[in-house]
């Protein structure tokens, strides 16, 4: 036996990218949700709004604090007794793994955004909305037009920085049956005992979607540097 | 019944939780050694070590752990095992903490490499000026203040570890996530969500107490700091 089998590893390529649409899925799902819930909960903070911003709190720690296999498990066993406890008509078992996925997901990005979008909120002088309310706009107008689009490229670093360790967590959706790269190349792996070709093929697969990924933030982060120079001046 | 049950499982759970803390201490220790001869091999640009370091810091932070983990434990032997060498005997928890170990060095050689070059290359020049050798300065000045910039980001990669540690039930180390499992296996699967809950619970307090900790350390360490803006 060869010690690495090449052929094995390059006949199988094509089968662990098929993989890959499914990992994207969740990861875009999941940051597009996150986002909006992420910056909700960040005006929570920013605003103290009483009750919501303690649940906020909780709930930023709790996802932060306990591994994402965990809350999978945590929420892949839960929600089915839960729909069995209310009775809806609804049977858990036709429920698609992807859904306990893009809810899991989307709350880890959603704690993540939260606090990246808290400090970017902080970093924006008060008086930016103060000037809004002088020339005629409502706070909401004010934070439309002026705050959150500075707010963006300030995140925008961060932002990406979540959306690698999205990619790389979704190697955890197995936990809920997902079917993406990792478990393609975990069972092309255990068929033939090729443990060390088909877990090469994964990592170099997430590595290159990786740095692609890190190309494109670079660039746009480049060309949005132009309005953030705009404002400084 | 009930409040019993939870209590009993509880228990049944922490009893392993020594074990995840030994595999958190020891590939953070080891994480350490490694990253800082990582971060010495980044800030001196040795020529050749450099450009490998560099691809495996890159190799580190873009693959998932689970990836490298199972490269690990399974590729690895596979490896060495076609030169005549067997290392299937060895425990998974060695695995564990070895890719632990490799995972968060590339981590902490970026913190400390960060740390080392924030405290800035004036002062290293106004030791020599003094007539400090390098290691002088080093222990003496330079490093210090590193270690004080470096707490909040070890601390997150402290935490972060402490979460990955969950993924070594997947080579078969009993820690509290494999005993959760071991627990839900031998109940033919019933009482999963409760299992899950109580462990989601254990991996939030340890980490609140690691954070408190890190909190404190930082509070103590900055008694010393002077910013640059009240002298």
């Amino acid at each position: 036996m060869t010690v690495f089998d090449w052929e094995f590893a390059i006949d199988h390529i094509p089968e662990v990218l098929k993989g890959v649409p499914i990992t994207l899925l969740i990861a875009v799902v999941s940051i597009v949700i996150g986002s909006f819930v992420g910056l909700f909960m960040a005006l929570i903070r920013v605003y103290r709004v009483p009750v919501l911003n303690q649940m906020t709190l909780v709930f930023i720690s709790f996802i932060r604090g306990t591994p994402l296999l965990v809350q999978l498990y945590v929420f892949f066993y839960g929600i089915p007794a839960l729909v069995e406890a209310q009775e809806w008509q609804v049977n858990p078992d036709k429920i698609s793994p992807l859904w306990y996925a893009f809810i899991v997901y989307s709350m880890n990005a959603a704690a993540y955004t939260a606090e990246i979008f808290r400090a970017s909120l902080n970093s924006i002088a008060a008086g930016q909305l103060e000037a809004c309310h002088s020339v005629g706009m409502t706070t909401w107008q004010g934070l439309r037009r002026v705050v959150f689009p500075q707010m963006m490229i300030m995140a925008l670093p961060n932002m990406g920085n979540i959306f690698v360790n999205l990619i790389k967590s979704t190697s955890l959706a197995f936990a809920v049956k997902v079917v993406e790269i990792m478990a393609i190349a975990k069972m092309l792996a255990n068929q033939g005992y090729n443990f060390l070709e088909m877990y090469l093929v994964a990592a170099v697969v997430y590595w290159v979607i990786c740095l692609l990924l890190e190309v494109i933030f670079h660039y746009t982060e480049k060309r949005l540097s132009i309005f953030k120079r705009a404002v400084t001046v | 019944m009930g409040s019993q049950q939870w209590g009993i499982l509880f228990a049944q759970i922490m009893e392993r939780l020594p074990i995840t803390i030994a595999m958190l201490i020891a590939a953070l220790i080891l994480g350490l050694i490694l990253g800082t001869i990582i971060a010495i091999i980044q800030i001196k640009r040795i020529p050749f070590l450099h450009q490998c370091m560099t691809l495996f810091i890159s190799f580190s932070r873009c693959t998932p752990l689970l990836v490298q983990l199972f490269l690990v434990y399974f590729g690895v032997p596979q490896l060495l095992s076609a030169f005549g060498i067997y290392i299937n005997d060895l425990t998974p928890f060695i695995f564990a903490v070895v890719t632990f170990a490799l995972h968060i060095s590339a981590y902490l050689a970026e913190v400390i490499r960060s740390a080392y070059l924030a405290v800035g290359e004036a002062q290293l020049e106004a030791c020599y000026s003094i007539g400090m050798t390098y290691t002088q300065a080093l222990r003496r000045v330079i490093l210090p203040q590193a270690f004080v910039l470096a707490l909040p980001n070890l601390g997150n990669t402290i935490i972060d570890l402490f979460k990955d540690t969950s993924l070594a039930f997947t080579i078969g180390v009993v820690d509290i996530m494999g005993q959760a499992r071991l627990i839900i296996g031998n109940n033919y699967g019933l009482g999963m969500f409760k299992v899950y809950i109580i462990i989601s619970l254990i991996y939030w307090g340890v980490c609140i107490i690691i954070e408190i900790i890190i909190h404190q350390i930082e509070q103590r360490f900055k008694k010393g700091r002077v910013n640059v803006a009240k002298t």
